[in-house]
């Protein structure tokens, strides 16, 4: 308490009340992680523990790590996540740099369409989504799943790669060319390096947004062989009742990676969404 | 400048044509697989959606793909069910009730954040937490907290003297909405706050210390600048969070499946349920075109109202 106090008389006043704010807001997570670490009594104590006592991983070892439907879920999310982040980069980065260098006379109009469709209710696009594909055979696939997800996260991976591209000089390009670059040699050696933070910024959001998707999942995905990660916590936690400390090994794990990609690219993440926020 | 320096000028710059000309071709090349997808996966199933909606489309009728035309009769169906109503009810409780305390809680912090003080940049990497985190995740965590046998949220309204005895706050009609909306305030905070932030930084300097000057006092200055500066962020911020809001799924979906007794089930629960629990594709599809022209609407709208700050 002295050291608080101390702190608060040599002006940190504002952070002390930061600290408790954000503690508060953090709250609900670290509650995840520290229930994950309970044993199957320790969730009933009253009044409940704050820190696991002592911390076990008994949760971890039956819903997880024993847990052959979660590794098959963890699978069918990587590979839909790394497909989708794939399928919009190819098609994103042509579209973001062909925006960003000519005055299109479209591109007024894609990049409208582009941003009435960030704001569509995926529900409407999983109903006839599900029907459609039901007649090509693409439900309960992982092509049907990566195409449909791609449509959420492609108009936002080129209103954020634009920006970047925007910020390239095109006379940097010609002077390679003048210099004896190829048109694609240009592009390779100039714009691609350049564009690099905006490719990660985009990567990084592109998993975060596939990884968390819920409802293409859930339509689209109809054997529980096939379900994504988050679909597959939606039936653990009708199956689990009142095991919580399995449901929130089974949450930390899937929260995890999130986490991890943010830790580590969180300057590039930040950046590209102040890049989508400021956008035209 | 002799003969052939010029010569080489005039071929550089029919050159320079050419590559214009060319990269113009081109960049219609670069946008077209992008466009040609969102046409593909997007538009035309937008646009199937509404073929669905006129016609008798349920289990038997769907694989064989001959579903008989039924003009407005879904649409009819939908409009003339109370369920359709009431579902449209909560929608808008419960986007008006998240964007009330988001909306406040977010310009607290946004206020908090303003001026820079140690620690300030972390902190505010860590609201991006529950923006980020996947809201399934988010929908467990908030359902455990809610608990009525052993959730903290009863521990601590207990310990506080303001609940005596347990509260089964998702299995009750009365307070499963306000959960919900509850842990949707929780998931909206840092859009709210962090957007709200740009607004204020934005903000010109030479503003308060005019007022200062002029004797206004802290309360003055937020009341007669910051609060005027800040009309058209927040209108953005608002609309913005309507549009967001308004189709919410995944959250409400695991959290209480729309029930209790229809409690929850807002417009794309509906949808959700029409469709895939009852297999009725037609009414399904009628509901979704409604909640479809609603957002649309309101991205209309938003869309205006940017173009109309710009232009500013």
């Amino acid at each position: 308490m002295s050291m608080l106090v101390r702190l608060y008389r040599r002006g940190y006043g504002r952070t002390l009340v930061g600290i408790i704010i954000i503690a508060a807001y953090v709250f609900p997570v670290y509650w995840m992680v520290a229930t994950s670490l309970k044993s199957s009594k320790g969730i009933f104590a009253v009044p409940p523990h704050l820190v696991p006592d002592p911390p076990t991983f008994v949760a971890y070892s039956s819903a997880v790590i024993h847990n052959p439907a979660i590794h098959k879920a963890l699978i069918n999310s990587v590979i839909i996540s790394v497909g989708t982040m794939a399928l919009t980069l190819i098609l994103a980065l042509p579209a973001a740099y062909a925006l960003a260098r000519l005055r299109l006379r479209l591109a007024g109009l894609v990049l409208l369409l582009l941003l009435i469709s960030q704001m569509l209710p995926p529900i409407n696009l999983a109903v006839p989504l599900f029907v459609l594909f039901q007649y090509i055979g693409l439900v309960n696939t992982y092509p049907g799943l990566i195409l449909a997800d791609t449509v959420f996260v492609l108009p936002f991976a080129i209103i954020i790669l634009r920006p970047f591209l925007l910020s390239i000089p095109g006379d940097l390009e010609d002077a390679a060319m003048v210099d004896g670059c190829s048109r694609l040699g240009a592009f390779s050696r100039i714009v691609l390096p350049l564009v690099v933070p905006g490719l990660i910024a985009v990567g990084a959001l592109a998993f975060v947004l596939v990884w968390g998707e819920f409802i293409l999942g859930l339509t689209l995905m109809t054997s529980n062989k096939m379900y994504p990660i988050t679909v597959a916590l939606n039936r653990f936690i009708g199956q689990y009742g009142t095991q919580w400390n399995n449901l929130m090994a089974v949450s930390t794990t899937v929260a995890l990676p999130i986490l991890l990609t943010f830790v580590v690219l969180q300057r590039y993440i930040v950046s590209g969404l102040a890049a989508g926020a400021t956008k035209e | 400048m002799t003969q052939n320096q010029k010569l080489m000028t005039r071929i550089r710059a029919k050159g320079k044509l050419d590559r214009i000309k060319l990269r113009k071709a081109r960049n219609y090349l670069f946008v077209a697989p992008a466009v040609i997808f969102i046409v593909l996966f997007m538009i035309y199933p937008l646009l199937y959606n509404f073929y669905i909606s006129v016609r008798d489309v349920n289990v038997g009728t769907l694989m064989s793909g001959n579903a008989p035309f039924v003009g407005l009769r879904n649409y009819k169906t939908m409009i003339g069910d109370p369920t359709f109503w009431h579902s449209l009810l909560i929608s808008f409780i419960f986007t008006g009730g998240s964007l009330l305390f988001q909306f406040t809680i977010g310009f607290a912090l946004a206020l908090f954040f303003q001026r820079p003080f140690p620690g300030g940049g972390i902190m505010r990497a860590f609201l991006l937490l529950g923006w980020l985190m996947p809201i399934v995740v988010s929908a467990s965590i908030w359902k455990w907290l809610l608990d009525g046998d052993y959730g903290v949220i009863n521990y601590l309204l207990q310990g506080l003297g303001l609940l005596r005895g347990d509260h089964y706050w998702l299995s009750e009609p009365n307070t499963a909405l306000a959960g919900v909306i509850v842990a949707n305030i929780w998931l909206g905070i840092p859009f709210n706050a962090l957007l709200l932030l740009t607004g204020l930084q934005g903000i010109s300097l030479s503003l308060y210390e005019a007022a200062r000057v002029d004797g206004a006092n802290a309360w003055q200055r937020f009341l007669y600048i910051t609060l005027p500066q800040m009309r058209s962020v927040s209108l953005t911020v608002l609309l913005l969070g309507f549009i967001y809001t308004f189709k919410v799924f995944d959250l409400i979906f695991v959290m209480t499946g729309g029930g209790p007794a229809n409690a929850t089930t807002t417009l794309p629960i509906l949808t959700y349920n029409l469709t895939f629990e009852f297999y009725e594709f037609g009414t399904g599809a009628a509901a979704a075109s409604l909640l479809l022209m609603i957002s649309l609407a309101l991205s209309v709208v938003y869309l205006l109202l940017v173009r109309r700050e710009e232009a500013a």
